[in-house]
């Protein structure tokens, strides 16, 4: 096993149960209605680039293709806008995937910052040839926003793969 | 698996199923079909129902913590505040209770005087209470969601109104949701009618205004129109009840260049902090059940054609025996459907030269003007 430098400790095997899990929740913060601001950040585009960067094998295009769609009826956008974003975005973090995890966390950040900002790019694209207006550069906010909140995710989502794999009393997690 | 991880079953070191690339390939075209077929074709209802249906639970789970906490905000909201907002009501109910008397004199005499003019006998609008979840988070469009469906037997293309004027237009109706595409919106558009002079015109969304706004377009420079003039719906659409009130006139631009006045107005329903809204059942779908979709932003375009003036506005209709009796007699028994194609298609070629901005759509025959109108000239 090889020990990459911005990894302190081999990590456990994810639950595939808390990886779809926080998927769901990602929907469900996606889903919040906080009113129609254009930097909000997606903390869903954030979780699945995070999910095809650590298990390409479980989390793939398919899956961001299915959570885009419901982006796109939740928002009554365009249908087929958020999963075209989201699919590309999966299959960018699964190119990048091998050459991300040898980075530290904070270094990581500033390399997704292009798969975000792509994300929004292909948005924006899609519903100026569909007829839409312009949110405004707020929207320029948005992908620097979830680049800043990569080390968050990755603190959270790894956190039950950091366990112990022996728990004892000095060490109960 | 990646390489950080410590699996317990063996990854697949040949087999790895189709390449990265060419499932890329696979999902955008699928993404792209279902854009097509969503914005032109209209045939991807089912599956957006579908799963509108079943994300609903978790849109309800996400609803509630938001709801909370405006709840608990409204709950810590000052007593002044309270009793002040209190009084504002009663006094608007004041004033509206001596309206409603004079409304009840005034549409018996109205009854009276149109059976002695034989003209047709206007519909009264039944209507349903409903409340904003939320608004749509696509900052491209302007829409709201609202909180009854086809289970509590809302149509698309219904009008909705709040107390102060029209807010927009049901445009997706799901099972227990529904979204209204405000007026403010880009791609919608709602004939209207200068309540000073008379002259019928489209007002059509314009959502990069601050905070949004309408702008009435296709008017003659020259035309009668004033700031602070009222704009209620003609009703010529079959789909608003007529009368009632959608924009205040707000700025008039009238350039050398254009043969057209720029004229934009400040929508009079409170487009962006409604909380209870009236959806109206649409004037055309009261008699049957017949809908065209994409049939009202034809008829609309036409209503812009022959807008211009009043006197063309007669043309319209063949057949109608006064202005004021088309109200009930165009009704293409029309329901904007959703996505229409976008009004901008009707702008013209050449403003000045040429004097019927807007060619109707032809799936709305019966709205066509019948002779190519003269120049607009007052």
């Amino acid at each position: 096993m090889i020990m990459r430098p911005g990894q302190q400790q081999l990590l456990l095997p994810v639950s595939p149960i808390f990886m779809w899990a926080s998927l769901v929740m990602a929907l469900l913060l996606a889903m919040l209605p906080l009113g129609r601001a254009a930097w909000m950040p997606d903390v869903l585009a954030l979780v699945i680039v995070f999910w095809s960067v650590h298990q390409p094998m479980r989390v793939g295009m398919g899956a961001a293709f299915f959570f885009g769609l419901c982006m796109d009826v939740h928002q009554s956008a365009l249908l087929g806008q958020h999963a075209l974003s989201y699919t590309t975005l999966s299959f960018l973090a699964i190119m990048m995937h091998r050459r991300l995890t040898w980075y530290s966390v904070l270094l990581q950040a500033p390399q997704v910052l292009p798969l975000f900002l792509l994300s929004h790019v292909i948005e924006l694209a899609i519903r100026m040839v569909g007829g839409g207006i312009l949110p405004g550069w707020t929207m320029l906010v948005a992908p620097a926003l979830e680049a800043a909140l990569w080390p968050l995710a990755s603190v959270l989502l790894l956190a039950p793969q950091r366990r112990t794999p022996d728990p004892d009393a000095n060490r109960p997690l | 698996m990646s390489l950080g991880t410590l699996d317990r079953s063996t990854p697949p070191l040949f087999n790895q199923g189709p390449s990265a690339l060419s499932k890329l390939i696979f999902f955008s075209a699928l993404a792209l079909f279902l854009m097509v077929a969503d914005a032109r074709f209209n045939v991807v209802r089912p599956i957006r129902l579908a799963i509108g249906t079943v994300l609903y639970p978790v849109q309800w789970l996400a609803l509630k913590p938001v709801q909370a906490v405006a709840e608990g905000g409204r709950y810590l909201e000052e007593l002044q505040l309270a009793q002040r907002k209190e009084a504002e009501a009663r006094r608007a109910l004041a004033l509206q209770s001596e309206r409603a008397g004079q409304a009840d004199v005034l549409a018996s005499e109205n009854a009276r005087l149109r059976a002695l003019l034989e003209l047709r006998q206007t519909t009264s609008t039944p209507g349903r209470a409903a409340e904003v979840l939320y608004d749509s988070a696509d900052p491209y469009t302007r829409k709201v969601v609202i909180d009854q469906g086809v289970a509590q037997g809302v149509v698309a293309g219904s009008p909705v109104i709040d107390p102060s004027g029209v807010v927009g237009q049901v445009t997706l109706v799901q099972p227990f949701t529904s979204e209204v595409t405000l007026v403010i919106d880009r791609d919608q558009a709602i004939p209207v009618q200068n309540m000073r002079t008379g002259a019928r015109s489209v007002a059509f969304g314009d959502a990069n205004a601050h905070g949004g706004g309408l702008e009435l377009r296709f008017m003659a420079a020259n035309s009668d129109v004033q700031e602070g003039d009222l704009l209620a719906t003609s009703g010529v659409d079959g789909v608003y009840p007529a009368g009632l009130p959608v924009a205040r006139i707000e700025r008039i631009e009238r350039r050398a260049d254009s043969g057209f006045a720029r004229i934009y107005c400040q929508p009079l329903g409170d487009v962006n902090a409604a909380r209870y809204v009236l959806v109206l059942t649409p004037v055309g779908g009261q008699g049957s059940a017949a809908a065209h979709p994409a049939a009202a932003s034809a008829s609309a375009a036409a209503a812009a054609s022959a807008a211009t003036t009043p006197k063309a506005a007669a043309t319209v209709v063949p057949g109608a025996p006064a202005p004021s009796a088309t109200t009930a007699a165009v009704a293409p028994a029309a329901a904007v459907a959703k996505r229409t194609p976008p009004a901008r298609a009707t702008r013209p070629a050449n403003p000045v030269a040429s004097p019927t901005p807007a060619v109707p759509a032809p799936s709305a025959p019966a709205a066509r003007p019948r002779t190519p109108e003269r120049r607009a000239t007052p």
